[in-house]
């Protein structure tokens, strides 16, 4: 006969009887799911942005390419000591040197018309039309300069330049005002986010450059295109080719490394971020406990009845952490819908593929059953020490 | 079945702790055949909610022993003291305990919840037991929706499904009228009949008098325990 006296409750009974406590309080369900919601969405959402940002950050890195170096006059004080004059073709024989593209500044500032201030900071450089090759550009109207205009009084302007100066379009044929002298805007670049100080400048053609602003030919920077597997080799050679008698008046770069920069920067602010959504699944978590501690007491009759049909401690422990792991879960999966559409719709701002790594969202859901569980553990013991007996008569019907 | 008496309290004692200590029991003595029915009656403080709780093993005597079916409930762990209650013993409260948020069926079912048996034949069991107790169209009614005495012959019937040994009724007419608490005692009487062995716990002399035995007890200890001659339910 005792061997029959043993309480039994199917797993798939447990949970039917968890689930239907949480449908009959819909609404403070749904609110303590909520707290760990947002915890959850905010980290899913910081790491899905990042992970866009990076993924951008890549793909830009892509178009342009790691393999560009540049080489410049370093500054001292205030003046700069431009390059020799033959640093380009001496750059440009080096073996693992595809192409060497020249700068040079102008030093004069850049002016809707003669008489007009209104526009300051924006200097012409003389540029090499092989730049265009080189630096991967590309123009959003008009024309680049060729061996025919490198001479004439003709302009290309940066996006930046652009936008400052005011020239949107090149209908009616727009002209900017250097030294005094018209040039026709002929061209307007694309953005050039691995160049912006370029992309504040307007070029002239190195040849016009010299003969109408008399502009020393000195370039002020080379930009080179270098085969991928020789860039280790090449980079220390760079600075005593361009100017070998004096090489410490040299400063070699690697604008790539810009973007990775960029891409740890992220890093480090994204750990920051992620603490605080950390901090927030926490008190999700605390909200969680609070809410099941109010729920036991307010629920001491039922658990009274429960433990009178039968319920062994166990089992309303179980029903209890069980309830807080699917409230919890709940807000998990709330969480990671939201921090999926957040990161979505940021990244579609940006124009950023939208990365969302599956193990933030896997992960997003897994923390907040843990952290909901955990929550549950002390609730739970509370309601399965409960004495039936008090229970029983303590609670209302 | 065996010769033993259904429940047999013996020389029960209950003391709450305190200073000094509340004695609620002081020396029990009674035994419970198969097929009785009988009232402990007697004013509140009296100690029969105790002896009730001791009775049902939702509470265990300071001294003596609760033998149910034979068997000495002091030695079980709480798994089996469960699955006892779960097999063996069914329970009435005053306030009822009905889940609000289910049906009258799923209510009644919860009472074989903790037998580990399927949910279809649980379902099964409770539309029948809600048959017996008068409910057999109410099946899918929500609580609320029902009156005092149909919510009462819910938790009946949820007390019956899993054919206990033993029915524990804790003042089940407590929160209902004169004419709702007859019909309930009519309806426990009947179950009586049937063959169900039944305890009604209650303050209520009058009630009492109307069962087939009459437990009085009155600080902690058994006074009078009377045979009543004719019954008139």
């Amino acid at each position: 006969m005792t061997t029959s006296w043993k309480s039994k409750l199917r797993l798939r009974d447990l949970i039917g009887t968890s689930l239907i406590s949480l449908r009959s309080r819909r609404g403070r369900t749904a609110l303590t799911a909520l707290g760990i919601a947002i915890g959850i969405a905010s980290m899913v959402a910081v790491v899905g942005i990042s992970a866009s940002s990076r993924a951008a950050l890549l793909t830009e890195l892509d178009a342009f390419g790691t393999n560009l170096l540049q080489v410049q006059a370093s500054s001292v004080g205030m003046t700069q000591e431009p390059l020799p004059i033959d640093a380009q073709p001496m750059l440009n024989r080096l073996a693992d040197v595809s192409s060497a593209s020249a700068v040079t500044t102008t030093g004069f500032e850049v002016h809707r018309t003669t008489h007009d201030a209104s526009v300051v900071g924006i200097t012409a450089v003389a540029v090499d039309p092989d730049l265009f090759e080189t630096m991967k550009m590309s123009l959003v109207a008009g024309r680049w300069f060729d061996d025919g205009t490198r001479s004439l009084p003709v302009a290309v302007l940066g996006d930046v330049a652009a936008e400052r100066i005011g020239i949107t379009d090149l209908r009616g044929g727009p002209t900017v005002t250097i030294a005094g002298r018209q040039f026709v805007v002929v061209g307007l670049l694309d953005e050039l986010p691995l160049h912006p100080d370029l992309a504040r400048n307007v070029m002239i053609g190195d040849e016009a450059a010299v003969a109408l602003l008399a502009t020393k030919p000195n370039p002020s920077a080379i930009y080179l295109r270098v085969d991928l597997e020789g860039i280790d080799r090449t980079r220390p050679l760079l600075a005593a080719t361009a100017n070998p008698d004096l090489p410490t008046r040299v400063e070699v770069s690697r604008p790539s490394d810009l973007i990775e920069a960029r891409a740890q920067v992220d890093q480090s602010l994204q750990r920051l971020l992620l603490a605080l959504g950390g901090v927030a699944l926490l008190v999700g978590g605390v909200g969680i406990a609070n809410v099941m501690v109010i729920s036991v007491l307010e629920r001491r009759g039922e658990i009274g009845l429960r433990r009178a049909l039968g319920a062994t401690r166990g089992h309303i422990r179980s029903q209890f952490v069980l309830e807080a792991g699917v409230l919890s879960g709940l807000g998990g999966l709330l969480g990671v819908a939201l921090g999926a559409l957040i990161t979505a719709i940021y990244a579609r701002r940006q124009e950023w593929v939208v990365e969302l790594p599956p193990l933030a969202l896997i992960g997003g859901v897994a923390a907040a059953l843990a952290i909901g569980m955990i929550a549950g553990l002390y609730p739970a013991a509370k309601a399965a020490r409960l004495d039936p007996a008090l229970a029983v008569s303590g609670g209302t019907g | 079945m065996s010769e033993a008496p259904v429940l047999h309290v013996e020389r029960v004692e209950r003391e709450y702790p305190g200073t000094p200590p509340i004695r609620a029991l002081a020396g029990v003595d009674l035994a419970i055949e198969a097929g009785e029915m009988l009232a402990v009656v007697g004013p509140s403080g009296s100690g029969k909610s105790t002896l009730l709780n001791i009775m049902g093993t939702l509470d265990r005597p300071t001294a003596g022993r609760v033998m149910i079916e034979g068997v000495d409930t002091s030695t079980l762990s709480d798994r089996r003291l469960s699955g006892l209650r779960s097999a063996r013993l069914g329970f009435v409260f005053q306030s009822f305990h009905l889940m609000e948020a289910v049906s009258a069926l799923d209510n009644v079912a919860t009472g074989l919840l903790y037998r580990g048996t399927s949910g279809r034949s649980r379902r099964a069991k409770a539309t029948e037991a809600l048959e017996k107790v008068g409910l057999g169209d109410r099946l899918s009614a929500r609580p609320t929706k029902l009156s005092g005495g149909q919510r009462q012959r819910v938790a009946i019937a949820r007390a019956i499904v899993a054919e206990p040994a033993l029915v524990l009724a804790d003042e089940p007419t407590g929160n209902l009228d004169t004419a709702t608490g007859d019909g309930i005692l009519e309806l426990l009487h009947d179950l009586n009949r049937q063959g169900a062995t039944i305890v009604v716990i209650t303050h209520d002399s009058a009630l009492a008098s109307r069962m087939p035995r009459t437990v009085e007890i009155r600080d902690g200890l058994i006074q009078s325990d009377q045979l009543q001659v004719a019954v008139t339910a």
